[in-house]
């Protein structure tokens, strides 16, 4: 039953050399906004060869972005315990998330990896959030975070955007 | 002693829901129900705003069909300060609605759907998935990714960003079609009809081997209701709302949508927040009506393009009168597509599109306004409630996946009457329910998002509350 293959232009395969930083969460849902808040920081700081991109949630044709970049981080609120930024490797799995409405950081990687032929060395940075109701204002507990998330990822980025 | 089972959360869809089947004293399935646990409150904490503020805020609700939102709010806009809004803005809403269908419907059909009917029902969850299909076929499942992400970009080139784009506005649109972004829509257009193309190839060589689930899967007679053109043909923006029922006669055609309340009345049920509608002539029981993919292709005459026209009459082969069977709504979708890639492929030799008389401007002169639009789920209505400034003081929002509410709860329960007996189990048994419900592509905008899986739980619970069985699939 296989179809004939559809062909994809060279141009969507090329791999562009950039550092990708994705935000990502709802900025109506108080807290969960960190992600593209930062992602938006980082923006305005205009280091070269950094892009940024923001975006409710993570989807499957995020993969063709990340296939692109030599570098990408992840910037999401966390509801898990714990009340630290953390800053963490991650690593191309084939999790069950793609199967709902949304898809996780490894499971990005791993499709770029299997689908574009190139998985991007990839970070996760996650922002403990506290508060997420209906608003656009952030808890003071995710202010905090924001703060420790900028140097974080700044400091990642500046010791990479020259290497 | 009867009991029930719970499947909670259902993967695979947009949002968290749980499916509850009930049993009989004799074990056999006597009902289902489809529970939307998640409450949102959109309508009742957009009261106090200003209607102008809504396309910016409805879009919100969902992460998926923004677009969808985003239109029916600006119409209802538009009817609250009476404008006929100018034919370029019309146009370029349409491009948009188009790029959001086929974003949506790819998404549907090659990642949440294409790995049950592809890799086979009885495949172990753990491989059911878009990296099955990776395994399986490469090319198809890049192919499926690439071609939501060309109704992405047409979301982006017009309105800025592929999520909530605040674009479209009471009145007509924010910006034209510049030509740069029409180049782009053009050169990826080939691309898109070729995936299209083989999909459809794919989805029916499905068809020949599928015969019982399309038998099985939510077949029975229900009404369907759409959009349609003055003509009859094919909508997905404009127009006026149509009912047919299973023999394919119309029971009501060129209904306003400002008026929708004579033909649409709405039910609620304990322990789901979604509302159940129903035509309202009929009554709640008889009154069942399916929107989406699947209705919009009964309702219509024709699709008005002839790709998809010639994909339509093979459809109908399905069908006596109307297609009835819930498992073509995966072809519909399909159909929808290649539809969409044809007006688009046309609007784009429009030069209208570069228009730069895109908005009117009013003040309030009506107080209230419904605006309807088609979105990938089906119809979906804004009837908004202003006091002279234009403060909402009532929202009432009719979604899609609410309208097929109780289709879905009829799909569970015909579905699990011939596949499960007793209480023993199985996942493929499992997923055939779920699928059922995958097949309208439910969308409950769970609007916020937290780390971590997507797991199947289900529970036999007995008549004393206590669970029987307990099973949770990672």
């Amino acid at each position: 039953m296989a179809p004939a293959p559809v062909t994809v232009p060279e141009a969507a395969l090329a791999l562009d050399g950039n550092i990708l930083v994705i935000g990502y969460g709802n900025t109506l849902r108080q807290d969960d906004g960190v992600g593209p808040y930062v992602a938006e920081r980082v923006s305005d700081l205009g280091l070269p060869g950094v892009r940024t991109h923001v975006a409710a949630q993570l989807n499957p044709e995020h993969a063709e972005l990340l296939s692109k970049a030599r570098l990408v981080v992840f910037v999401d609120a966390s509801v898990s315990p714990g009340r630290k930024v953390g800053l963490r490797p991650v690593r191309a799995a084939a999790t069950l998330q793609l199967t709902t409405h949304a898809a996780d950081p490894a499971t990005l990687v791993a499709l770029a990896r299997d689908l574009f032929g190139r998985a991007p060395e990839a970070w996760s940075l996650t922002i403990p959030a506290m508060q997420l109701g209906f608003g656009e204002e952030f808890s003071p507990f995710a202010w905090l975070g924001v703060d420790a998330a900028l140097d974080e990822v700044t400091t990642l980025l500046r010791s990479r955007v020259d290497s | 002693m009867s009991k029930r089972i719970i499947i909670d959360p259902v993967t695979r869809i947009e949002g968290h829901a749980k499916i509850s089947v009930f049993l009989d004293d004799a074990g056999n399935v006597s009902d289902a129900e489809f529970h939307v646990v998640e409450f949102r409150g959109f309508e009742k904490f957009c009261e106090g705003r200003s209607f102008s503020e809504m396309p910016g805020i409805t879009p919100r609700i969902c992460g998926i069909c923004p677009v969808s939102h985003l239109l029916a709010s600006a119409k209802a806009g538009d009817a609250i300060m009476a404008v006929n809004i100018p034919p370029a803005a019309d146009k370029l809403r349409r491009l948009m609605n188009l790029g959001q269908i086929v974003q949506s419907h790819a998404l549907s059909f090659f990642h949440l759907s294409a790995p049950d009917f592809l890799l086979g029902w009885d495949a172990p969850a753990e491989t059911r998935n878009v990296f099955g299909l990776i395994a399986s076929n490469e090319g198809l499942a890049r192919a499926g990714i690439r071609l939501r992400q060309f109704g992405q970009e047409i979301i982006e080139v017009l309105g800025g960003k592929k999520i909530h784009p605040a674009w479209a506005v009471p009145g007509g649109v924010r910006s034209a079609l510049s030509a740069e972004g029409a180049a782009k829509i053009r050169a990826w257009l080939p691309e898109a009809h070729q995936t299209t193309q083989v999909a459809l190839g794919l989805f029916k060589k499905v068809l020949e081997t599928h015969e019982r689930e399309t038998q099985l899967y939510g077949n029975f007679p229900s009404l369907f209701m759409g959009l349609v053109a003055p003509d009859g043909t094919w909508e997905h923006h404009g127009g006026r709302l149509r009912f047919t029922d299973s023999s394919g006669s119309t029971i009501a055609d060129q209904i306003e949508p400002r008026d929708y309340k004579t033909v649409i009345g709405e039910s609620s049920e304990d322990g789901s927040y979604l509302k159940s509608p129903y035509y309202l002539p009929l009554g709640r029981e008889d009154g069942i009506y399916r929107v989406g993919p699947l209705a919009r292709l009964n309702v219509c005459s024709r699709m008005g393009v002839p790709k998809a026209d010639e994909e339509l009459r093979n459809f109908r082969s399905f069908g006596h009168g109307s297609v009835t069977s819930s498992f073509l709504y995966h072809y519909a979708r399909l159909i929808e597509i290649l539809a969409s890639l044809e007006y688009i492929e046309r609007a784009l030799a429009d030069p209208d599109l570069s228009s730069q008389d895109l908005r009117a401007d009013a003040g309030i002169n009506s107080l209230r306004g419904v605006g309807a639009s088609e979105a990938p789920r089906g119809t979906l209505f804004h009837d908004y409630t202003v006091d002279r400034d234009g403060k909402l003081l009532k929202v009432n929002l009719i979604v899609a996946t609410g309208q097929n509410n109780l289709a879905m709860n009829r799909t569970v329960a015909q579905i699990a009457r011939h596949f499960l007996k007793g209480t023993e189990v199985t996942e493929p048994m499992l997923n055939r329910i779920e699928h059922g419900i995958r097949c309208y592509d439910p969308c409950l905008s769970c609007s916020t998002h937290a780390a971590g899986k997507m797991a199947l739980h289900l529970q036999l619970v007995g008549p004393d509350g206590s669970v029987v069985k307990d099973v949770v699939r990672d």
